[in-house]
C-alpha cells in the first residue's frame, strides 16, 4: 500500500560505519528481504526504517515523502522482533489490542478487530493467556497479529523465525507470506537464512559490510549474482578462476577455465582480460563418461545422501567441483569422470575484493 | 534411616537463627504482654488482658499508632518518588559509572545511625546551614524551626531508606528488555504511555520489596524520631522504649510492641493482597 525508498543511508557508531550508503526500493505490496551475515547492517537498516535509530545521512521516503523527521510512534509501521517483544504482563488479547487502545478506538471495535486478527493468525481461544503460557510459535503469531491489527503502511520483520524450530519455521514463514500478500502490505524482512529469503521475497538485498552488494529478484540473486560474495551467501556454489576473458557484446563472453574454452553469459561490463570467476551451481553440473564431458576429473569424495549422491571432483588444475548426482550413479572414489555443463546455469562474475 | 534432603540441611542454620533470635523472643514478649505488672519482678504471676484493653480504650494510643503508620506510609511514598528516577538513571549506567552510582546510593548506610542523626540536628538547627542557605537564597526571611518537627523526621528517614528502594527497583528496571519499549513505541505509544503501560508495571517486582522494606523499617525506626522528633510528638517505638527502659512497665511495653507488629503485618498483608494480581503478571 506504500512505496518505500531508502537512498544512500548512512549510520556511524563511534568509529564503526554500520551503514555505508544503503539504497533500496520496495514497490507497493512487495516483500523485500535484507539478507546477510550478522554485522552487515541489515538490522541497522530496519531500525532506521522503524525510527528506533536516526541515520547520519541519506533519506527514507514513503510514497515519496520523507519520514526521517517523523518519530517512531507516529510512523504507523508494524514491527515484529526476533524475540517477539511481547508485553509479559498483558494477556495475548491485551498485547494485540494495545495499539488500538492507544488510538482510543471504541471497546467494541477493539474486541472485533482483535478477534478478527486472532482468527487470521489462528490464535482463537488463547486471548486470555499470558504470553509465557503459550508456545513459541504462538508467541510469534501474537507478535505478528499485534503488528497487523493496526493495518500498518509498512511491516518490518527482524529475523522473526530465528527462535523457532525448523518445523514451525516453515509453517510461520508461509503464514507471514500469505498474510502479507493478502493484505498487500509492503514489508521489509531481515534474515540471515538464504532459503527463507529465496522462498518469501519479491526482492532480495544481499548486504555486505554496510552496503547492498546486490538488489534483485531471488532468481537473479541466485542465478546471476554480481560477485562471489553474493553467490556464496545464496547457496552451494563452485568457483573456477578464468583467463582470456573476451566480451562478445553486452553480457556475453568467451573464457578459458580449467583447460577448456567456454561461451557463456555473465555480469555485463567485464573488460577483456580482466580477472573473473566462473560460477557453477551444483545443478549446472552433470556426471558423464570421461570423454564426453566439458571437464574431466577424478572423484575425490562421494557421499550417499539418500535423495542424491554428493560428489567432489578434482580437476587437473587442482580446483574442486561439488555436485549432486543421481543417487544410483555408479561412481566411487578414485574414478575418472567427465562433467557436462549446462551453459544456462553457468555465470561469469568479475573478481571483487571480498 | 533416610537422611534429610541436602536442601533441608542447608536451611538448618537459617532456621536455627530465626528460631533462637526471632521466634523465641517474640513468643516470650507475646506471653509477657498478657502478664500483670510486677512490683519486684519484670512481670507479675497472673495473666490479664488489661494492657490491651488499656491500649484500645485510650485514644492517645490509637493516635500514636496511627501517626506511626501514617508517617511510615508518607516516608514510603516519598522514598518511592525520590528513588524511582534514581533507579531509572542507575539502570542505564554501565561499568565504572554504575559502580560509582552504587557507592553514592549506599552512602547513607555508611554512616552510623547516631552520627547521621546528629548531623541532621546540625544541618537543621536555627542557625544551621539549611536555614542559612534558604535565607541567602531569599526564599525565607527568618530561620525556620526545622528541628524537632515531623517533617524533619520524615526527611531524615527518606534519606536513609533510599537505598532500600533504589536497589530493588534498579534491578527490576534492568530486567525490562529495551525491545519492549521499542515495540510499544512502534505501536504508537508516547514516552508517557510507555512509562505508564510498560515500565511502571514491569518494575513492580522491584517496587514491591522496596515498599515493604522501607515501610517496615520506617514503622520500627526509633533513633531518628527520638532525636529529631523531640518531646512534642510520640511514635510507637519511642513510646515502647519509654515503657521498657523508662518506667520498666515490661508487660505494657510488650503489649504496645505486639500491637505495632501486628498492625504492620496487617498493612503489609493489605498491600500484598491489593497488588497480588499485578505482581503475579509482572514477575519474570
Amino acid at each position: 500500500m506504500a512505496t518505500v525508498e531508502v537512498r544512500d543511508l548512512r549510520k556511524r557508531y563511534h568509529n564503526f560505519l554500520a551503514l555505508d550508503g544503503v539504497s533500496l526500493k520496495a514497490e507497493s505490496g512487495q516483500l523485500v528481504t535484507l539478507l546477510g551475515p550478522s554485522g552487515c547492517g541489515k538490522s541497522t537498516t530496519l531500525r532506521c526504517l522503524a525510527g528506533f535509530l536516526e541515520p547520519n545521512g541519506g533519506e527514507i521516503t514513503v510514497e515519496g515523502e520523507s519520514i526521517l523527521s517523523t518519530p517512531a510512534n507516529r510512523r504507523g509501521f508494524g514491527v515484529v522482533f526476533q524475540n517477539y517483544a511481547l508485553f509479559p504482563h498483558m494477556t495475548v488479547a491485551e498485547n494485540i489490542g494495545y495499539g488500538l487502545k492507544l488510538q482510543k478506538v471504541s471497546k467494541s471495535e477493539l474486541t472485533t478487530r482483535v478477534n478478527e486478527v486472532m482468527d487470521l493468525v489462528r490464535l482463537g481461544g488463547l486471548g486470555d493467556r499470558l504470553p509465557r503460557e503459550v508456545s513459541g510459535g504462538q508467541q510469534q503469531r501474537v507478535a505478528l497479529a499485534r503488528a497487523l491489527v493496526l493495518k500498518p503502511k509498512l511491516l518490518l520483520l527482524d529475523e522473526p523465525l530465528a527462535n523457532l524450530d525448523a518445523r514451525l519455521r516453515d509453517e510461520v514463514r508461509w503464514l507471514i507470506r500469505d498474510l502479507q500478500q493478502q493484505s498487500g502490505i509492503t514489508a521489509f524482512y531481515v534474515t540471515h537464512d538464504q532459503s527463507e529469503a529465496m522462498a518469501m521475497s519479491d526482492m532480495v538485498a544481499v548486504m555486505k559490510a554496510g552496503r547492498v552488494a546486490q538488489f534483485a529478484t531471488p532468481r537473479e540473486i541466485y542465478q546471476k549474482p554480481t560477485e562471489r560474495y553474493v553467490a556464496d551467501f545464496t547457496g552451494e556454489a563452485n568457483f573456477l578462476p578464468c583467463t582470456d576473458v573476451t566480451p562478445h557484446g553486452e553480457g556475453h563472453y568467451s573464457i578459458a577455465a580449467a583447460g577448456t574454452t567456454l561461451d557463456l553469459d555473465g555480469v555485463p561490463g567485464i573488460a577483456a582480460g580482466a580477472p573473473a570467476e566462473l560460477l557453477l551451481r551444483p545443478e549446472a553440473l552433470e556426471l558423464t563418461a570421461p570423454e564426453a564431458g566439458t571437464f574431466r576429473g577424478i572423484v575425490t569424495k562421494s557421499a550417499f545422501l539418500g535423495s542424491a549422491l554428493h560428489c567432489e571432483i578434482t580437476l587437473p588444475d587442482d580446483s574442486v567441483l561439488k555436485l549432486s548426482a543421481e543417487p544410483n550413479t555408479p561412481v566411487s572414489k578414485g574414478d575418472t569422470v567427465g562433467i557436462a555443463i549446462d551453459r544456462s546455469h553457468a555465470w561469469l562474475m568479475p573478481e571483487v575484493a571480498p | 534411616m533416610r537422611l534429610p534432603s541436602p536442601r533441608l540441611l542447608l536451611a538448618i542454620p537459617a532456621i536455627a537463627l530465626i528460631f533462637v533470635f526471632m521466634i523465641l523472643p517474640i513468643t516470650n514478649m507475646a506471653e509477657m504482654s498478657f502478664r500483670t505488672t510486677g512490683t519486684k519482678d519484670p512481670f507479675g504471676e497472673d495473666y490479664t488482658l488489661a494492657h490491651y484493653l488499656r491500649i484500645f480504650g485510650d485514644t492517645y494510643y490509637w493516635g500514636v499508632l496511627l501517626r506511626s503508620l501514617l508517617t511510615a506510609a508518607t516516608v514510603t511514598v516519598l522514598c518511592l518518588l525520590v528513588s524511582y528516577p534514581i533507579a531509572w538513571h542507575m539502570s542505564k549506567a554501565k561499568g565504572m559509572k554504575a559502580v560509582f552510582l552504587y557507592a553514592c546510593i549506599a552512602s547513607p548506610l555508611m554512616t552510623g545511625v547516631l552520627v547521621r542523626n546528629f548531623g541532621w540536628m546540625i544541618v537543621a538547627a536555627l542557625n544551621g546551614p539549611l536555614n542559612e542557605t534558604l535565607m541567602a537564597l531569599g526564599i525565607i526571611e527568618r530561620p525556620l524551626r526545622l528541628l524537632f518537627t515531623q517533617g524533619l523526621v520524615i526527611l531524615a528517614l527518606v534519606h536513609v531508606f533510599v537505598p532500600f528502594m533504589v536497589l530493588p527497583i534498579n534491578n527490576a528496571l534492568r530486567n525490562i528488555s529495551p525491545t519492549l519499549i521499542e515495540a510499544s513505541t512502534a505501536m504508537g505509544a508516547t514516552r508517557r504511555d510507555v512509562f505508564r503501560d510498560i515500565i511502571l508495571p514491569l518494575s513492580f517486582p522491584g517496587i514491591y520489596p522496596g515498599v515493604i522494606l522501607v515501610y517496615v523499617l520506617a514503622v520500627a525506626a526509633f533513633v531518628t524520631p527520638a532525636l529529631l522528633g523531640g518531646q512534642m510528638v510520640s511514635y510507637m517505638p519511642t513510646l515502647i522504649i519509654g515503657e521498657l527502659t523508662g518506667t520498666f512497665q515490661w508487660p505494657f511495653g510488650s503489649a504496645l510492641a505486639i500491637v505495632l507488629s501486628l498492625s504492620t503485618v496487617v498493612v503489609v498483608a493489605i498491600f500484598t493482597a491489593l497488588t497480588a494480581k499485578l505482581m503475579e503478571r509482572s514477575k519474570a
